[in-house]
């Protein structure tokens, strides 16, 4: 049953344009765009390949697990979720799936962006660093995945739009994702590095650059976690009463 | 009757919404094997009495069961199978893997060639379910609700917004099914719809029943005339109970008697209390369906 629906929800998103676009073409041309344009060169121009590398496969995932969730807003919003509702599978497992659907979703953008990394922007890291740059991008994204999650059970079809854009947008900007932290002004640091994001970026940025893994992102995503969490049970609980 | 002969029992059914009594002390027996018609105008109480048998919401009061069972427990055992009104088929899904999905969830599903035969689906089962015609697209909704061989199934208002082919065709493919002794309960607001697809008919209006029959008796009591008096303010205490009158409409100061024998209705009046302002119509049946569901009618 888990199976069956989980092909049924990847198969989806293989023909899923808008998802393969803003998911994995988009951060990739993004990637290509930053590392490329600019009058940078040298050491500058390596550093900067290997930074954007890591942000834009976050930026990527995120995106991924967050559309995840709009797609659960079209399909409450639909009927299809009251339909699952009057077959044997139980509401719980067809949450379960969604979650599992985006851990899916989240690595074709990951691995597409650092493949672009190695293969046109030269980023050499020894093996070690790859495999805990990887595991770290792709376990990272899981508080994410249940804030797309919530999003998906407590929005509308209306507020949809401006909550994505909110948690997207607004925290991969905020959270350095498109430009350094550093370059902010010092209020707006400060609250880029409580920002998940930047938590996120940070634990494999650490890897990249060898600084050593700072706690504080684990404490920070970590509580990120348990608040996207608790938000996910609570929209859940509420969409089911009022399904 | 033994439990496990019916499919479906409410007693003493009550759902609110607000101050609205959306099913108002509903008590009804399905015995399995039976394709039975809901049938009611717009905001009878049919959905919500569909709703409450998959489950989908609780009763306020009563019980609903299914098989003797809770219905939680049969839905989870894959007794039920449903098609609700406007559920929009997932995007970028073709039929055959929405029609595999539904079967893979079933403990006991139907084979796949067979749930796409009956639901006229065979040619179409490459194509992506979120572009089809209205007729296609309801007609997968059947085949989603059949797929996984469910015992009872239950279709809200089915043929809802579909022209008068994609009906024909529609329920043809329902005879199919239930021609193998499944269990079927469909609502409608069309008397003719549930005339020549039921081998029952359950008129509800107001969130009560009304009447409940074969097609036959139904069209019995809702046939013959509709004779409207003037009241005089005299109220329309008695009314009911004049020789051939099944159904009773106030509306102001007049009355509508539904009458299977109208000359008696009209002798009577005259004794009772005079003909002011009388007029005989002739039988229209969706007409006198409409007067067996008002919600200040008696139950015939």
């Amino acid at each position: 049953m888990t199976a069956g629906y989980l092909r049924l929800e990847l198969r989806r998103l293989a023909r899923d344009r808008a998802y393969l676009i803003g998911t994995i073409v988009m951060p990739l041309l993004m990637y290509l765009l930053f590392t490329n344009l600019g009058a940078l060169s040298g050491q500058a121009k390596q550093v900067a390949a290997v930074y954007a590398m890591i942000s834009m496969a976050a930026f990527g995932a995120i995106g991924a697990v967050l559309n995840n969730g709009g797609q659960i807003v079209e399909e409450r919003a639909g009927g299809w979720l009251r339909q699952l509702r009057t077959t044997p599978m139980p509401p719980l497992r067809v949450v379960t799936v969604r979650a599992m659907t985006a851990m899916v979703v989240a690595l074709p953008s990951i691995v597409v962006v650092c493949g672009a990394g190695v293969l046109l922007n030269g980023v050499r890291l020894d093996a070690g660093q790859w495999v805990r740059i990887l595991v770290l991008l792709w376990l990272g994204v899981i508080p994410f995945a249940l804030l797309g999650l919530a999003i998906g059970h407590g929005a509308t079809a209306r507020t949809l739009p401006i909550m994505n854009m909110l948690a997207y947008l607004g925290m991969a900007v905020l959270g350095g994702l498109w430009m350094p932290l550093d370059t902010f002004p010092a209020i707006l640091r400060t609250v880029g590095r409580l920002l998940p994001t930047h938590a996120y970026g940070d634990l494999a940025w650490s890897i990249a650059f060898g600084y050593g893994i700072a706690g504080t992102d684990f404490l920070v995503l970590g509580a990120w976690l348990v608040i996207f969490g608790g938000l996910t049970v609570a929209a859940y609980r509420r969409s089911g009463r009022a399904a | 009757m033994p439990d496990t002969m019916i499919a479906a029992a409410f007693h003493g059914v009550v759902k609110r919404f607000g101050d609205v009594r959306a099913v108002d002390g509903l008590d009804l027996t399905i015995p399995a094997g039976q394709t039975v018609a809901l049938l009611g105008p717009n905001g009878a109480g049919k959905s919500t009495t569909i709703n409450m048998l998959l489950g989908l919401f609780p009763p306020d009061d009563g019980t609903v069961t299914l098989y003797g069972t809770g219905v939680a427990e049969a839905v989870r055992a894959g007794r039920v199978g449903a098609m609700l009104q406007e559920a929009k088929l997932p995007a970028h899904a073709r039929v055959g893997e929405l029609v595999d999905f539904v079967r893979a969830i079933y403990p006991d599903p139907l084979p796949r060639a067979d749930v796409l035969a009956t639901a006229r689906l065979t040619d179409l089962a490459g194509r992506p379910a979120d572009r089809l015609s209205g007729g296609q697209a309801q007609r997968v909704r059947f085949a989603l609700a059949l797929a996984g061989g469910p015992d009872l199934l239950v279709l809200d208002e089915p043929t809802a917004a579909l022209d008068v082919e994609a009906r024909r065709e529609f329920w043809s493919a329902m005879h199919a099914y239930a021609g193998r002794g499944h269990t079927v309960l469909f609502s409608t607001h069309y008397l003719e719809e549930a005339d020549d697809n039921a081998d029952r008919i359950v008129v509800i209006g107001g969130g009560r029943l009304r009447a409940d029959g074969t097609p036959e008796q139904i069209k019995r009591t809702v046939a013959g005339r509709t004779v409207a008096i003037d009241l005089d303010g005299r109220g329309a205490a008695g009314l009911d109970t004049l020789p051939g009158v099944v159904a009773v409409t106030v509306r102001g100061d007049r009355a509508w008697l539904r009458s299977t024998d109208a000359d008696a209705t009209v002798t009577a009046l005259v004794h009772d209390r005079g003909l002011a302002g009388l007029e005989v119509t002739g039988a229209d049946l969706e007409e006198a369906f409409l007067a067996l569901t008002e919600k200040e009618g008696t139950p015939a």
